[in-house]
């Protein structure tokens, strides 16, 4: 029989997946972006299987704004990662440092 | 007991998916896993009865979002031989905060159990309206304001990105609109006394 908690739990652990994935691949942006993708999801799933076991239609808004927010949000990381990568030739985070000192 | 197949097939899968997104070296098959990952999560929210938001993640996140994404990766011609340095030293670490995550989510999720101890027999199965109804008359009554803003910021981020990336190009023989439009004639005619040399 299918629970809460079982839905929860998936969201659960593809949001440690998500939380490894930035740690591990800090250096290439690219993914640190598909990762933060994953941990959105996660958090949509924790919305929506509320949502559906309380039959409330307000969690399902909520995942409706989060997914509006989240494009945008890639659609600026994605502009700004094309305009480093114009004045850098990389897009490699360990030269960033131009702000320090 | 159909519905338990579905759920647990497509959590592995989707788990399987998320572990490749993020350990894969080509950002491009990355991609490729994260747009399985996003398939499989719309197909197990329409498990849920949120048939709405599940085509509008197909539509939007693999139509538009990660179309974009694969077209950065190769737009920007990346070479990933040279991060697979820091990789092991890394992946303990990743690892163990990963792991804790996960334990006190989970640890916590079925300890509380008994708070939200909601199954889905519980639940009418048949929606007399449907989801897209129910879905937009909330979002037009409710929520209103939230949906305008939500709208300001996607104008926000066309206004953002385009002017990021923007690159005019000098030394080009264009036409520029406004100084076209700002211009005075008192600055263009010049009258000349014209004497006749009779």
């Amino acid at each position: 029989m299918l629970t809460l908690q079982s839905y929860l739990s998936l969201a659960a652990i593809i949001f440690a997946i998500g939380i490894i994935g930035i740690v591990i691949n800090r250096k290439n942006i690219i993914i640190v972006m598909m990762c933060t993708e994953l941990l959105l999801i996660s958090v949509n799933f924790n919305f929506i299987a509320f949502s559906y076991f309380n039959q409330d239609i307000a969690g399902q808004i909520f995942v409706f704004f989060i997914l509006t927010v989240a494009a945008a949000e890639a659609a600026i990381g994605l502009a700004i990662l094309v305009a480093l990568y114009r004045n850098k030739n990389s897009i490699d985070v360990q030269e960033l440092k131009t702000l320090r000192n | 007991m159909i519905k338990e197949i579905i759920f647990y097939t497509f959590s592995s899968v989707l788990i399987c998916s998320s572990l490749a997104v993020i350990l894969f070296r080509n950002p491009v098959y990355s991609a490729v896993s994260l747009i399985l990952s996003f398939i499989t999560s719309g197909f197990l929210w329409l498990l849920l009865q949120a048939e709405f938001l599940a085509i509008v993640l197909i539509l939007v996140y693999v139509g538009a979002v990660m179309v974009l994404f694969l077209f950065v990766i190769m737009m920007l011609n990346i070479n990933n031989e040279k991060d697979k340095t820091n990789f092991n030293s890394l992946a303990p670490f990743a690892l163990f905060i990963g792991l804790i995550i996960a334990a006190e989510l989970i640890t916590l999720i079925w300890i509380n159990s008994s708070q939200f101890n909601i199954n889905s027999l519980s639940i009418q199965e048949s929606d007399q309206v449907s989801n897209t109804l129910a879905l937009g008359k909330e979002l037009f009554t409710n929520y209103i304001l939230s949906f305008e803003i939500a709208g300001f910021i996607l104008l926000l981020a066309i206004i953002i990105s385009i002017s990021l990336t923007l690159r005019t190009r000098k030394n080009v023989k264009t036409q520029i609109a406004s100084e076209q439009i700002n211009v005075n004639p008192s600055t263009r005619i010049k009258l000349v006394d014209l004497k006749d040399n009779e």
